[in-house]
C-alpha cells in the first residue's frame, strides 16, 4: 500500500488529489485546490502537496517527496502555443493542427502554402513555443517545402520547428534550416489520405518536457522528483485513450472540458464506417481526436464566446424569456472581473448559457457531418470529418461540467445541432451523459504511464452518471 | 524504387459512383510502373488539384460514367492553373456525354477544355499507358525525382515543356514491361 499524489499546475489553480493505492486499486483519499503562485510556481506546488499529506507548510519539499509518489502536470501558461504549417489546408495542415491539439497545444495560428514575408512577421510576433512544419506527401511536392524553409531560416524566430513533412527532403530541409533547432520526424501525411500523426505528437511532446519547464521554479520540482509534466491535455488524451483498453463497455466515449478559456473536446470512436452509400472526404481523423477551441471559455474567453455563439444565444434567451442585452451586461462584468461568481437566478442561467455555447459550436467544430447527394446510382451521403454516433458516453470534466448535477448543458446543445443547415451532423445518437463528479480525469491522467488500469479504473467508477430530463 | 516512379491521380469526377472500372485502373496503371494516387469515386476538382499538389502529381486521370463530365469538367484546367500546376498532364475518359454525340465532337469539347488526351470508354488501356509515358517525358523529362520536378513544373517555362524527348536520358526505357495487359 502507498500514497499516490497527482498534481495539476493550471493557470488559474493548482490542484492536486492524493491516492491510496493498493494491490490492485487505487482510491482517491483527498482532493485539494490552490490558488497558483505565478511567479514561482513551486509555492502553489508546495502547499498543495503539504495539504495532500498532511503535513504543515514548513515541511520541505525534500521530506514530502518521502511520503508518496509524485506525478504533475502543468498547463503551460494555458497551452503549449503552436504555429502548424502545411501544403494544402485540407489534406496536411488539416493533419498539421490535428497533431498539435492531440499533443495538447493550442494552434495560435496556421499557414498553408507558400508563407508570405507578412506571414513570417505574424510568426515572429507571435513567438510560438513550437512551429510544426509539414507539407507533401513522401516523395511528393518539394517545392513548397523547401521555400518555406528557407524563409524560416532567415526569420527570427527562436522556438525548435518539428519537421513532420515531405521525407525525400528531410535532409536538405535540416540543411537549409541551420541556425534552427530542427527536429526530423515521420511525415504526417505519407501518402494522400494515411494519417500519420503519432510520431510527430511523441516529438511535441518531448519539446514540452525539455523547454517549457524552465522558469517559474518547474525546473526544480523535475530535478526534485525526477518525474517530468505532462501538459494537462495530454493526461486527458491519455486517460480517454486508455479507458476503452481496460473497459471495452466504454468504448465509443467522448469528453468535454470547459475551462475559462478554452473548451476540449476529445472523443475515442472509429472516425468512419465503410459502406455503399457513404463516401469519406477529406483525410480519415484519428480514432482517438482533441480538439481545443480558444475562443470558447466562460470567463478569459467569454467576450468571444459571446460573439461567436450570438445565434445560439439568442435563440436559448428567447427559450428562456431572457433578454439579449441583460447578458451582454453580464458578459461584460464577468470579462471584467474573470474572478467574478454569478448571484442570483438569472445570473446562474446565464453562466449555465454560456457553458451550452461552449459544448455547441466546440461540437459543432469537432464533429463530422453528411451531405445528402442524388447520383444517377441513388442516393448517396458524403461525409467530411469524424462520425461520433456510435459514441454511448459523453463525460463532462473541468471545473464547470463537474460540477452541474444534470445532463442538461451538454444535451441540450448538442440536440439543437441536430437541425445545424443542411449537414446530417454525426452526433451521438443516444449517449448517457456523466460527470467527472471529484474532477479527477486531469489528475488521473497524470498516472496512466505507470497506472494505466488503475487510473482507468477509477475513472470509470468515479463518475456520476447525469439525469436527462424528458428529451 | 518508390522514388523513381511518376505519380498520377486517378479518380471518377462529380457525383459519379462508378467503383470497378477505376479499381481496374488503379491495378493497371499500377502494373505499368505509375505510382497510383487513387481518389476513388465522387471526387471534386478540388480534390484532385489538392492531392497533385501534395503529391507532386505528373497527370491527372479523370473518370466519368455516367455523361455528367461535361458539367463536371468546366474549369478544370483554370483551376489548375490557379493552383500553379500549371504544367500538369490532364487526361479524361469514359462515357463522356449522353446519347449519340459522335466521339470526335466530345474529344473536341473535351480538349478545348484544357485536357490533354480524350479516351472512348472502350479504348486500350496499354496505349493509354504508352501516351502517358510519352506525355510524361516531354514535359517533364525522364527523371521523376520529386525536388527536380518539383522545382521544374512551378517554373512552367516553355523551353522545359518544349524540350526534345530524344535529348533525355532513358530511364523510363528500363522500365520493366508488364506481362500483358490483362484490362478484362
Amino acid at each position: 500500500m502507498k500514497t499516490v499524489v497527482s498534481i495539476d499546475i493550471g493557470s488559474t489553480w493548482t490542484k492536486g488529489a492524493a491516492f491510496e493505492l493498493t494491490a490492485s486499486e487505487l482510491e482517491l483519499l483527498e482532493r485539494v485546490s490552490v490558488p497558483t503562485t505565478q511567479n514561482n510556481l513551486v509555492v502553489g506546488f508546495h502547499e498543495t502537496l503539504a495539504r495532500l499529506l498532511h503535513q504543515d507548510g514548513h515541511t520541505s519539499l525534500e521530506e514530502l517527496k518521502g511520503l508518496a509518489e509524485v506525478f504533475f502536470s502543468s498547463s503551460a501558461k494555458g497551452g503549449l502555443r503552436i504555429a502548424a504549417i502545411g501544403l494544402v489546408p485540407d489534406l496536411t495542415l488539416q493533419l498539421a493542427k490535428l497533431a498539435a491539439m492531440s499533443a495538447g497545444g493550442k494552434v495560435i495560428k496556421s499557414f498553408s502554402f507558400s508563407l508570405t514575408s507578412s506571414d513570417v512577421k505574424e510568426l515572429e510576433r507571435l513567438s510560438p513555443d513550437i512551429v510544426l512544419f509539414s507539407g507533401g506527401t513522401d516523395g511528393g511536392n518539394s517545392k513548397y517545402i523547401l521555400e518555406n524553409a528557407q524563409k524560416l531560416e532567415s526569420s527570427r524566430l527562436s522556438c525548435p520547428i518539428v519537421y513532420a513533412g515531405n521525407r525525400a527532403v528531410a535532409e536538405e530541409v535540416v540543411n537549409i534550416m541551420k541556425s534552427r533547432e530542427v527536429i526530423v520526424t515521420e511525415n504526417l501525411m505519407p501518402e494522400i489520405g494515411q494519417v500519420n500523426i503519432e510520431p510527430a505528437r511523441e516529438k511535441i511532446r518531448e519539446i514540452f518536457l525539455k523547454r517549457i519547464v524552465v522558469g517559474r521554479g518547474l525546473a526544480e520540482i523535475v530535478e526534485l522528483f525526477g518525474a517530468q509534466p505532462k501538459p494537462t491535455p495530454l493526461a486527458v488524451f491519455e486517460l480517454i485513450s486508455a479507458i476503452p483498453e481496460f473497459y471495452p463497455e466504454w468504448s465509443d466515449l467522448a469528453a468535454i472540458d470547459i475551462g475559462g478559456a478554452t473548451t476540449d473536446f476529445y472523443s475515442n470512436t472509429e472516425s468512419y464506417l465503410e459502406t455503399d452509400t457513404v463516401v469519406l472526404k477529406g483525410i480519415r481523423e484519428p480514432k482517438v481526436k482533441r480538439t481545443v477551441e480558444g475562443d470558447l471559455g466562460l470567463r478569459v474567453s467569454a467576450r468571444s464566446l459571446f460573439e461567436t455563439g450570438e445565434d445560439y444565444l439568442r435563440d436559448r434567451l428567447g427559450e428562456e424569456g431572457l433578454e439579449f442585452k441583460h447578458m451582454e451586461e453580464f458578459v461584460s462584468r464577468i470579462s471584467d472581473k474573470i474572478d467574478y461568481l454569478p448571484v442570483g437566478e438569472k445570473e446562474h442561467i446565464f453562466d449555465r448559457l454560456l457553458a451550452e455555447a461552449c459544448v455547441y459550436y466546440a461540437a459543432l467544430r469537432h464533429i463530422g457531418g453528411w451531405k445528402e447527394i442524388y447520383t444517377p446510382q441513388g442516393k448517396v451521403y458524403m461525409q467530411t470529418g469524424k462520425d461520433l454516433r456510435r459514441v454511448k458516453a459523453i463525460i463532462g470534466s473541468g471545473g464547470f461540467l463537474s460540477e452541474e448535477r444534470t445532463a442538461a448543458v451538454m444535451a441540450i446543445p448538442l440536440k439543437k445541432l441536430r437541425n445545424y443547415g443542411e449537414e446530417i451532423k454525426l452526433l451521438p445518437e443516444k449517449p448517457d451523459f456523466y460527470r467527472d463528479r471529484y474532477y479527477l480525469f486531469s489528475l488521473l491522467g497524470n498516472l496512466i504511464e505507470k497506472y494505466p488500469r488503475e487510473a482507468s479504473t477509477l475513472a470509470v467508477t468515479s463518475v456520476e452518471k447525469l439525469n436527462q430530463k424528458g428529451d | 524504387m518508390e522514388n523513381q516512379k511518376d505519380t498520377i491521380v486517378i479518380g471518377v469526377i462529380g457525383s459519379d459512383c462508378h467503383s470497378v472500372g477505376n479499381k481496374i485502373l488503379e491495378m493497371f496503371f499500377t502494373s505499368e510502373g505509375f505510382k497510383v494516387v487513387n481518389l476513388g469515386v465522387m471526387v471534386s476538382q478540388q480534390e484532385f488539384v489538392d492531392a497533385a499538389i501534395e503529391t507532386n502529381a505528373r497527370a491527372i486521370l479523370v473518370s466519368s460514367l455516367y455523361g455528367h463530365a461535361e458539367i463536371d469538367c468546366q474549369g478544370f484546367r483554370e483551376l489548375c492553373i490557379e493552383k500553379g500546376l500549371d504544367p500538369i498532364i490532364l487526361y479524361i475518359g469514359g462515357n463522356l456525354a449522353v446519347g449519340k454525340t459522335p466521339f470526335s465532337v466530345v474529344e473536341e469539347k473535351f480538349k478545348k477544355m484544357g485536357f490533354d488526351r480524350v479516351f472512348p470508354p472502350d479504348v486500350d488501356l496499354k496505349q493509354v499507358a504508352e501516351l502517358l509515358r510519352q506525355d510524361i517525358k516531354e514535359k517533364f523529362g525522364s527523371c521523376s525525382k520529386g525536388q527536380e520536378a518539383g522545382a521544374r513544373a512551378n517554373q512552367t517555362s516553355p523551353k522545359n515543356q518544349s524540350q526534345p524527348a530524344d535529348q533525355i536520358s532513358q530511364n523510363n526505357n528500363n522500365r520493366k514491361e508488364p506481362e500483358g495487359s490483362r484490362t478484362e
